[in-house]
């Protein structure tokens, strides 16, 4: 379920239904939340008709059904499907939402006047804006918010940098990515923050801002239909500002910050969509190609995309000379020397160590180095038959350091107890387990432990009532 | 009508279990329902107080190994 883990769907899922009601009156937003769920919806309707036909081995058929239950109620969850409750004489139905299905027919078709896909602006384009010039605009407004969470750590190696103005630095702060006063610096959430993909570092920071927005009395319909409309725009396109409202009009200033949007300064009234938002409702193809796009324009000052040399005795060289890239690297490496175009150093256990207490996971690390591995590497890899690209001892051996430090895994939820009887427990574990909540069950005790109770409990009044 | 308790579910060794269990033997701060040897629940509130508390207790019983190898 790689796709709702992703923050901007678990900050969906908490919105109420009437708040989704709203949300899809705008076609573009049907829309694109149709994109990011088309797996979901897939697979629910695949399973239905595998189950039809009943050609499958048995034991597929009960992962598939499973997949199904999970990816059922997550489109529930979003109000994107109605669901009726299973009963013994009718079978279970699954519909569209009458207002979601609506709105997609008209962004599908393309009919209505809602401008909901914006409007482009009918003023003559700026003639220096070009994708390059986009491309490179937003990347220089990314890194720089980058590197200002980053410094607090790579100090010594920070360069200059006019940064992000202030107003993002406030957010980083009331998001907790960043900490000030006597122990400034980067916290833990700052850090999960530097390694995650593009796409997903945008959503974060702009959930937080919508938080912050809801303090700041903007409508959080507005506001979310206003980016699920940046997703559907043109790259490379001038649109205009005058179709929108005053609050959307509000958060432009702020996109800009972000690097999201280009106002050119000669004409107030359009705007340019960067790479960043127009890939923000698509779907994993189109991060890597974010990253493309980011790698195009990254060629000329950092060189190839590949630097990491990491040796089977730990010591790692990194052909870099990017502040930034130095900067992650000093989270969980231990450097020791800098070059005129790298840096060595060793992964030691303290230097993992301390990346773990700052809430790094030992995967992150080695996703982060093997992404960036140098093409030497992945040459010799070629050469023995396609084998894994880092030293093995050394992945080994970071993960072994992480469950060295981590004595207990905890999940927070719901324990239930003091079943009446075994049939109401069979029944409930049983439930449980379909929606995928269940972490933990003990038979003889009659207990169980979820971690979401919402649906489970619906269901328990359900069965009250039966 | 069963009844649900909000909390969080730690897994651990029974080692580790064992230690907090010992923790919590002095106020009973900590668990709100011992499941089995490697499983418990406790306060959600108290986690990070917990882990805390737990690294000072292996830090007193453990010598860290050094790393081997020079720069």
């Amino acid at each position: 379920m790689a796709v709702s883990t992703l923050a901007s769907f678990e900050y969906l899922e908490q919105l109420s239904g009437t708040t989704f009601q709203k949300l899809y009156r705008q076609p573009s937003t049907a829309l694109a939340i149709f994109r990011r769920m088309l797996p979901h919806l897939g697979r629910a309707s695949f399973a239905k008709k595998s189950n039809a036909t009943g050609s499958l081995v048995p034991g597929l058929l009960l992962t598939l059904r499973r997949q199904r239950d999970e990816a059922l109620s997550l489109l529930s969850r979003l109000y994107i499907v109605h669901i009726t409750a299973r009963t013994r004489d009718d079978p279970q139905v699954v519909s569209l939402t009458k207002g979601f299905r609506s709105s997609l027919q008209l962004a599908l078709t393309g009919g209505g006047n809602h401008q909901s896909f914006g409007v482009p602006s009918s003023d003559s384009a700026t003639a220096d804006v070009d994708l390059h010039y986009l491309d490179e605009y937003a990347r220089a407004q990314w890194e720089g918010i980058l590197h200002y969470v980053v410094s607090s750590v790579g100090e010594g190696m920070h360069q200059a940098s006019q940064g992000p103005t202030s107003a993002v630095k406030q957010l980083l702060k009331a998001g907790s990515l960043v900490t000030s006063g006597a122990h400034s610096g980067i916290t833990q959430a700052g850090f999960s923050f530097l390694l995650q993909e593009v796409n997903a570092q945008v959503w974060t920071l702009l959930l937080l801002w919508i938080k912050n927005a809801e303090q700041m009395e903007m409508d959080s319909v507005d506001v979310l239909s206003f980016l699920f409309m940046l997703g559907s725009l043109e790259l490379g396109r001038a649109y205009s500002t005058t179709t929108l409202s005053e609050s959307q009009r509000q958060m432009l200033k702020y996109l800009v910050d972000f690097g999201l949007v280009y106002i050119p300064r000669s004409t107030p009234n359009q705007f340019f969509p960067t790479r960043l938002s127009t890939t923000l409702t698509s779907d994993a193809t189109a991060l890597r190609s974010v990253a493309a796009g980011f790698d195009a324009v990254n060629t000329s000052a950092t060189g190839t995309k590949g630097f990491i040399i990491i040796e089977t005795n730990y010591r790692l060289y990194a052909y870099t000379t990017s502040p930034l890239q130095i900067a992650v690297l000093a989270l969980f490496t231990k450097l020791t020397t800098r070059y005129p175009n790298m840096v060595a150093g060793r992964i030691t256990r303290e230097s993992i160590y301390r990346a773990i207490s700052h809430g790094i996971t030992s995967d992150q690390v080695i996703s982060y180095l093997s992404t960036h591995a140098h093409p030497q590497l992945l040459k010799s890899s070629a050469a023995h038959g396609g084998g894994p690209v880092l030293p093995p001892t050394v992945v080994d051996q970071i993960r072994l350091w992480q469950i060295e430090n981590e004595r207990m895994k905890a999940t927070s939820g719901f324990l239930f107890k003091e079943f009446e009887s075994q049939k109401e427990y069979d029944a409930c574990v049983k439930y449980a387990d379909a929606i995928g909540v269940l972490v933990w069950k003990s038979d003889p005790k009659r207990m169980f432990f979820v971690s979401r109770v919402e649906q489970l409990r619906d269901y328990l009044k359900s069965r009250k009532t039966k | 009508m069963p009844r649900a308790i909000r909390g969080v579910l730690v897994e651990c060794d029974p080692s580790i279990k064992s230690i907090i269990v010992k923790i919590d033997s002095e106020d009973h701060a900590f668990i709100v329902e011992d499941l089995d040897n490697q499983t418990l629940v406790i306060k959600e509130n108290m986690l990070a107080i917990l882990k805390m508390r737990l690294d000072e207790a292996l830090k007193e019983t453990q010598q860290p190994p050094s790393d081997s190898g020079s720069e």
